[in-house]
Formats: structure tokens, sequence, C-alpha cells
């Protein structure tokens, strides 16, 4: 044999050390445990969100301008908004067929996707009726209620994602954690675009997709705390 | 004899013979992996220790009917990477004659005088020092697609990186151990499959 790689290739595995005591000690109290059901876990999570999010439009009602807007486009964007919640949570939640572990590329490429598009679908296209309002730049600074309220409407999503993903990755954990912000942002836009009435490209642009990537980056660095395997 | 998913399943059910037969089935092959990415068998031990507790406790995120290897393989690089960062364990370097017959003896878990075709040992102990002196990512790349016999897909799932950067990290370490080894070795990533006797699976 002439390649020495071929050679180490071709050794017999090595004799591993016995079980350890530690894993000894576990296994002689070994209960069942519950596996993961991801198709389940997607529709808790996704369901638990909707009704959330649908209860806190109720609270705050929908936009006065709302009967003033093109309703092609109102059920357009909310159907953009709802796609950008599934689409994520999807694929942070389930795994390619006979995987353990999300696909963390795909997850990425939602992220990214869903912040890119949103805040460049909300500075280019925001429709404007006679009851509606503007901040512009001089009070763009106001819009921090609705930032705010976006990331409190994106918690739940992604709270119900980190307990259901906990302990389940060792790799990919960032990419993951981020497509469940940016669902969650997503569903923040959703309720936004439901009662916020203010019409401006900068705030719908900046504050209502910027509550996708705001929810992304910040559970990107807060979940995987959750999600690594320890 | 079982395969990993059933295993997994029937240990995850509460079945603690299935964990000791899933040990037995996968240990080795995870042994070997991590004595070529850590390099001393101390290291290594505890890092297959750690890696199957982990597994343990992470046991409820188990898919059923998933196969758990390349997850388990993860956890193993991801256990190497915390704890030889965690340690600041002073690796061998190349050349360290002290530590790299132990590490071969370790990698085929019998003596030369043991095997009825025993490699040459020259060719042995260059690969080891020129696998040794790779950057870890590469080594990682050439441990798993060349040794440990991972399909290019496999290793950058276990990695947790693309098909795209694992066949890079493959490329430039079959690279270096061209040079390293004057053209003896690296043929390059190919046919990953066939270069494992007895196969992962």
């Amino acid at each position: 044999m002439s390649e020495p790689l071929d050679e180490l290739a071709a050794l017999p595995p090595p004799a591993p050390p016995p079980i350890g005591g530690a894993l000894e000690a576990e296994l002689s109290h070994l209960e069942p445990a519950a596996m993961r059901r991801p198709l389940r876990q997607l529709a808790v999570l996704v369901g638990a969100s909707l009704v959330y999010g649908a209860g806190l439009v109720f609270v705050l009602t929908t936009r006065q301008d709302l009967r003033e807007l093109p309703i092609g486009w109102l059920a357009g964007v909310a159907l953009g908004w709802l796609f950008g919640f599934l689409v994520p949570s999807y694929v942070a939640l389930m795994p390619r067929p006979g995987a353990v572990t999300p696909r963390w590329q795909l997850a990425a490429i939602a992220a990214v996707v869903a912040s890119v598009g949103f805040v460049s679908l909300g500075l280019a296209v925001h429709p404007a009726g006679p009851s509606s309002s503007s901040y512009g730049v001089e009070r763009f600074g106001h819009g921090h209620t609705c930032l705010e309220l976006g990331l409190a409407t994106a918690l739940v999503p992604v709270v119900i994602g980190a307990i259901f993903l906990r302990g389940a990755l060792p790799i990919g954990s960032r990419w993951i954690a981020a497509a469940l912000g940016a669902g969650g942002g997503c569903l923040g836009g959703l309720v936004l675009h439901l009662y916020c009435h203010i019409a401006d490209g900068l705030h719908v642009g900046l504050i209502h997709g910027g509550v996708v990537v705001v929810a992304a980056l910040l559970s990107a660095a807060i979940v995987p705390r959750t999600t690594n395997v320890r | 004899m079982a395969d990993a998913k059933d295993l997994m399943a029937r240990y995850c059910d509460g079945d603690a013979s299935a964990f000791r037969e899933l040990y037995a089935l996968l240990a080795p092959r995870l042994y070997g992996y991590l004595l070529k990415m850590a390099r001393q068998r101390a290291l290594a031990d505890d890092l297959l220790q750690h890696t199957f507790m982990k597994v343990h406790r992470a046991r409820t995120a188990y898919i059923r009917g998933a196969d758990p290897v390349p997850w388990i393989y993860s956890i193993a690089h991801r256990t190497f990477l915390d704890e030889t960062r965690k340690v600041k364990r002073a690796i061998v370097r190349v050349g360290d004659a002290d530590e790299l017959p132990e590490l071969k003896a370790d990698l085929r878990g019998e003596t030369d005088d043991r095997r009825d075709d025993p490699a040459d040992p020259e060719l042995m102990q260059a690969a080891l020092a020129a696998l040794a002196a790779l950057p870890e990512q590469q080594r990682q790349a050439v441990v798993l697609t060349k040794l440990e016999g991972k399909s290019v897909a496999e290793a950058a799932e276990i990695a947790g990186t693309t098909v795209g950067a694992m066949k890079v990290r493959a490329h430039r370490g079959y690279e270096v151990l061209r040079k390293l080894l004057g053209g003896k070795a690296a043929k390059g990533p190919t046919d990953t499959r066939t270069s494992r006797a007895g196969g992962t699976r």
C-alpha cells in the first residue's frame, strides 16, 4: 500500500474506553424520554403565536385608515408578513427527512431574505389614505413604540422555539435562532401592518421592517445559550 | 445487529442496554475520530465521555427514525472544540516523536506485531505527522472525508459548514499533505466512501 493516508484509513477502529462512572450512574435510573416531534412543535408554535398576534390586534384595534387603503395591497402585504413568519419558523424547526438537526443554511437564507426583504418592501411601497399619519425624518424616533410592540409580539414564537430546541443544536444554532427571530419579527410586522396607521416609508421600512432585523439579531445573540448542546 | 436508529429510539424509550449497544457501535469510530483530532489519548478519552454524556442529556432532541450518527459526530466535534479551548491543553505538534507512536497504536487499537499485514511504519509515521501539522479545520476535513469515509455532504453536516467550504478545506488539506509527504499521499476526496475499511454505517 503506497498511500500513507490509505494506511491510516485501513486501520481498524481503536478500542474505546468503557462507559464512564457518571454516565453509568445516569443509565442506572434511565427513564423514557419524549423525543422531539418537529411537525407537532411547528403546529404549536404557529398556532399559539397566531392566537397571540390576533389577540394583540383585537386589544389594540385595527388601524384607522384600514378602509381607505387598497385592499389588494393590504391583503398582499399581510400574506407576505404571514409567509415571512411561517417559512423561517418552518426551517428553524424542521430538519430534512432522516436528520436530527434543522438546516441551518436554509435558516440563514430565510433570516437574511426576510430581514432585507421587508425593510426594502416597506421603504418602497407604503400607500397612505386621508386618515394615515406620517412621522417623516423629523419625528422618526417617535416610532419606537412600534418597534417595542413588534418585538413583544416576536417574543412568543422565539421563546416557544427556544424551548422546543433547547439543548438540541450542536451546530448552526446562531442561524437557526436568527430564523426564529426573523419569523417572530414578521409576526410582529403583521400585527403592526394591521394596527399602525403611520404610513411614511421610513417608518414602515425601518421600524416595521426593522422589527425583523432586530428580532433576528437579538434572537441570534441570546437563544443559542439555550439551544446549544451542553 | 440493530442499527443506530433503532438503538437510539430504544434508548430514548428507556432501554439502557440499547445505549450500551449504541456505545459499542459508535464509540470506536468516534474515539478514532477524536484521537485523530485531539492527538492525545487522555484528552480523547475525556472527549468521548463528554460526548456521550451530552448525547444522553440531549436525547429528547432526537427524532424517531432519524440517523443519529451525523448528529453525534457533530456533538463530538463541538465537544472537541469547547473542551480544547476551555482547558487550553498543549497539543502535540509535528515531529514530537514521543507522542506519535502512542497515537499510532491508539488509532489501530493493536500493535504492529499483531497485524497480519503490518503497515509501513515510516509511511504511517509520516502520515500522522503530516496530519498533525494541518490546521484544525483542514485536519477535520481530511479525517472525515478520507479516514472516516464520510461523503463531503456528510462531513459538511457534521462540521456545520457548507459543502463548498468542506471541499475547499479538504482540498487545501490534501495540498498541504501532498507537500509534506512528498507526493506520496492525497489523491483528494474524489471517492470519499471507498477509503475506510468496514465503512461507517
